[in-house]
């Protein structure tokens, strides 16, 4: 296998810089990674867990209803670069993230920002389906009965019901809504996870590998969910699947090291990548 | 195949040979566990047994039938006395009366002392409570059963021995020759000591009920838990959940680490110093009893909390945090209805070990002589443990069951709570 750090930007490795100042923005990313009109820009991120550097100054935009897709091998910082999307770094200790996040006109990474009104624009769904071990109903409820949606149980029973029907878990479930989450099967699990995602109403839904612990026909019945969400939501989506990233995005990004590779379209990437990183990766010499 | 390694044929043969060393090892750690786990119920059984033999006779007491003629001059009191005046009456003297009736040919100064003590003096209060409760007695003559001296009753149950010598036991000859009498004559009867349950401590070992004891055990209980449960986990969450990692919350955490080893008497002393002294708060009562276990609670109730909210799964969190609840939200809904099992059972420990706790209380005054029963957290009184050290002290033979009776109502109050707290935890039990 050839070297690595050959291939590398001539930034060099990335762990002896500290100081992100002193990092170039990433110029080296091949591609357009800025948007005319994107739904979030984020400017130059640097994400530090502790003294190691995860990030390195990387800026990509989110285009509106599109789904973005983010590749790249274990530990290049794509499920870091989600989590700053939406703040979730902010639960882990010693995590800093500086840099700018635009979405509608604000830094969302500014301290000043509220979490709480930004996780409800901006849901997540994690990689291992993560149902709260109370009834599938009492799921999907929760969001819109903390955010105060709702004022009848009508109400609330008709969110729980459309959010179920969206994810295409409706019919599986309708009859057995106070049966706990966690009684179901896996791809139902993660799909409920979804459905109590939509039912916050958000604009911007991340997904973190989602399939990744769901055998293929759940993955496909996902994909197909993805695709019907695409509609009404942006979706970020980080997978390890490269056939699932060219089924279900119209972008995709390549993620090495920390560093933003490429970005493009999905079908060039995957049939012309420009970066001999990417190339090597999608055609599977290394990662 | 590696140079190292045997041929395969080979293999299968050294694999063979050690295996009955093998399995003879396992069996032996097998074993190792089950002898520990039997010589622990076989103390447990001799303990429960010893306890028992000793404690079970101290359920039933002696009593003697007298007829009282209710005399109003020897009460002391007019034909129509007002209250105040039947509650100083001379009740001994109508008790007294009695006896020398039905023993009409002792005349003996000495004697008459004698047969006099064959009688509790708790029979005076009986009498008083029958009279003033219906003042048209007096005048006749009221049939009931009080309840033997200790002595008479030791004697009943077999404790004193009548083939000693005279000198060596504590009933004379003539007195077990009353006493025999009476028994012929159906005037002494062995029954249900509803006085345990009923009394508070007394001097007398047939007077003494453990009432008081119980009920101050409650108090301090209800004053511990109020306190130490709502803490307990205040103190863990923010701890846990929201206290920044640095040297303060290291200092901290070791402390109340080091708090959970300290010799309960030591809190006792700071209770003494805190609490009586510098607070002013009552000496012996509950409330202060209550202050002193819930110092020494705390540390295991954190500990045990902290450790419950730790095992919670981050993916639960997050997957709270990720739908934009807040960090409140976020652990009242769902992290602390998980980690609820986890509190539950260090605070059952905690709870537990302030239950059976004895030397504290003594530095705080609650070791005090109290007949009373508490009414509230502030009245003086005593708890369980205390009362058995008590009991235990004490050189009456009657006090011997009793002490095996009261360790007896320890452990059925320490089983009820724990049954409580376990069926509490039950209903809060959910998987993930």
């Amino acid at each position: 296998m050839m070297s690595l750090d050959s291939l590398l930007p001539e930034t060099g490795s990335i762990d002896n810089k500290t100081d992100h100042k002193t990092v170039a923005p990433s110029f080296k990313t091949v591609g357009e990674f800025k948007l005319k009109d994107p739904r979030i820009s984020c400017q130059n991120i640097v994400v530090r867990y502790g003294e190691k550097l995860a990030i390195n100054g990387l800026s990509l935009d989110i285009g509106r209803n599109e789904v973005l897709a983010m590749i790249g091998p274990s530990g290049c910082g794509k499920s870091t670069f989600l989590r700053c999307i939406n703040r979730m770094n902010d639960t882990i200790e010693g995590c800093r993230v500086t840099g700018k996040i635009m979405m509608d006109g604000q830094d969302i990474n500014s301290p000043e920002i509220d979490t709480v009104p930004l996780r409800a624009q901006v849901g997540m769904v994690f990689q291992k389906p993560n149902p709260f071990p109370k009834s599938i109903r009492e799921n999907v409820a929760f969001g819109p009965k903390i955010h105060g949606f709702v004022e009848t149980k009508a109400e609330l029973e008709e969110i729980v019901e459309n959010s179920l029907k969206r994810a295409g878990l409706w019919k599986e479930v309708k009859d057995r809504l106070d049966q706990p989450g966690t009684s179901l099967s896996g791809g139902q699990q993660q799909r409920l996870c979804i459905a109590r995602t939509i039912a916050v109403n958000p604009e911007v839904i991340l997904m973190d590998e989602p399939c990744s612990a769901l055998d293929p026909i759940a993955t496909a019945i996902i994909e197909e969910l993805i695709y019907e969400l695409k509609k009404d939501y942006t979706i970020c989506i980080v997978t390890h699947s490269m056939q699932q990233a060219s089924r279900v995005s119209q972008r995709t990004a390549y993620f090495h090291l920390g560093e933003l590779i490429e970005v493009g379209d999905t079908k060039q990437i995957f049939m012309n990548p420009k970066n001999r990183l990417t190339e090597d990766y999608i055609t599977g010499r290394f990662g | 195949m590696s140079a190292g390694l045997p041929r395969k044929k080979d293999t299968i043969e050294i694999v063979r040979r050690g295996l009955k060393k093998r399995h003879a090892a396992a069996r032996r750690f097998k074993f190792t566990g089950v002898a520990a786990v039997g010589m622990s119920l076989f103390f447990l059984s001799l303990l429960f047994v010893s306890i028992f033999s000793k404690g079970y006779s101290a359920f039933r007491q002696t009593y003697v039938h007298l007829d009282v003629s209710i005399d109003p001059e020897i009460l002391g009191v007019g034909a129509h006395p007002d209250m105040n005046a039947l509650a100083n009456g001379d009740y001994g003297g109508l008790r007294k009366a009695a006896l020398r009736t039905m023993f009409p040919e002792v005349k003996k100064r000495r004697e008459k002392r004698a047969l006099y003590q064959l009688v509790s003096s708790g029979a005076d209060y009986q009498l008083r409570d029958a009279v003033m409760a219906d003042p048209a007695l007096i005048g006749t003559t009221l049939s009931l059963w009080v309840p033997a001296d200790d002595d008479v009753d030791m004697l009943i149950k077999g404790h004193i021995r009548r083939e000693l010598p005279e000198d060596d036991r504590r009933l004379k000859d003539y007195q077990i020759a009353w006493i025999d009498r009476l028994v012929a004559a159906g005037r002494i009867e062995n029954r249900f000591n509803t006085i345990l349950f009923t009394a508070g401590d007394s001097r007398d070992p047939e007077q003494a009920g453990i009432l008081g004891a119980l009920v101050g055990s409650l108090f301090t209980m209800l004053v511990t838990l109020s306190l130490s449960f709502p803490i307990g986990i205040a103190a863990a969450i923010y701890l846990e959940e929201f206290a920044p990692r640095n040297r303060w919350s290291d200092f901290i955490e070791v402390n109340i680490n080091n708090l959970a080893a300290v010799p309960s008497i030591v809190f006792g002393l700071l209770g003494l110093v805190i609490f009586l002294t510098y607070f002013d708060l009552p000496r012996s009562a509950p409330l202060v009893g209550g202050l002193v276990l819930t110092l020494m609670t705390l540390p295991t109730i954190i500990i045990a909390s902290r450790a419950a909210l730790a095992s919670v799964p981050p993916s639960i969190r997050e997957a709270a945090l990720g739908i934009g609840a807040s960090p409140m939200q976020t652990l009242l809904f769902h992290v602390l209805p998980l980690a609820l099992p986890g509190v539950l059972t260090g605070t059952i420990i905690g709870m537990a070990r302030a239950l059976g706790e004895t030397a504290p209380l003594l530095m705080i005054g609650m070791v005090a002589f109290i007949v009373d029963i508490p009414t509230g957290i502030f009245d003086p009184s005593t708890v369980l443990p205390v009362q058995i050290y008590l009991w235990a002290d004490s050189p009456e033979r009657g006090f011997v069951e009793r002490t095996s009776a009261a360790i007896m109502v320890l452990l059925i109050f320490l089983i009820v709570m724990n049954a409580l707290a376990v069926i509490l935890r039950k209903s809060f039990e959910r998987r993930w």
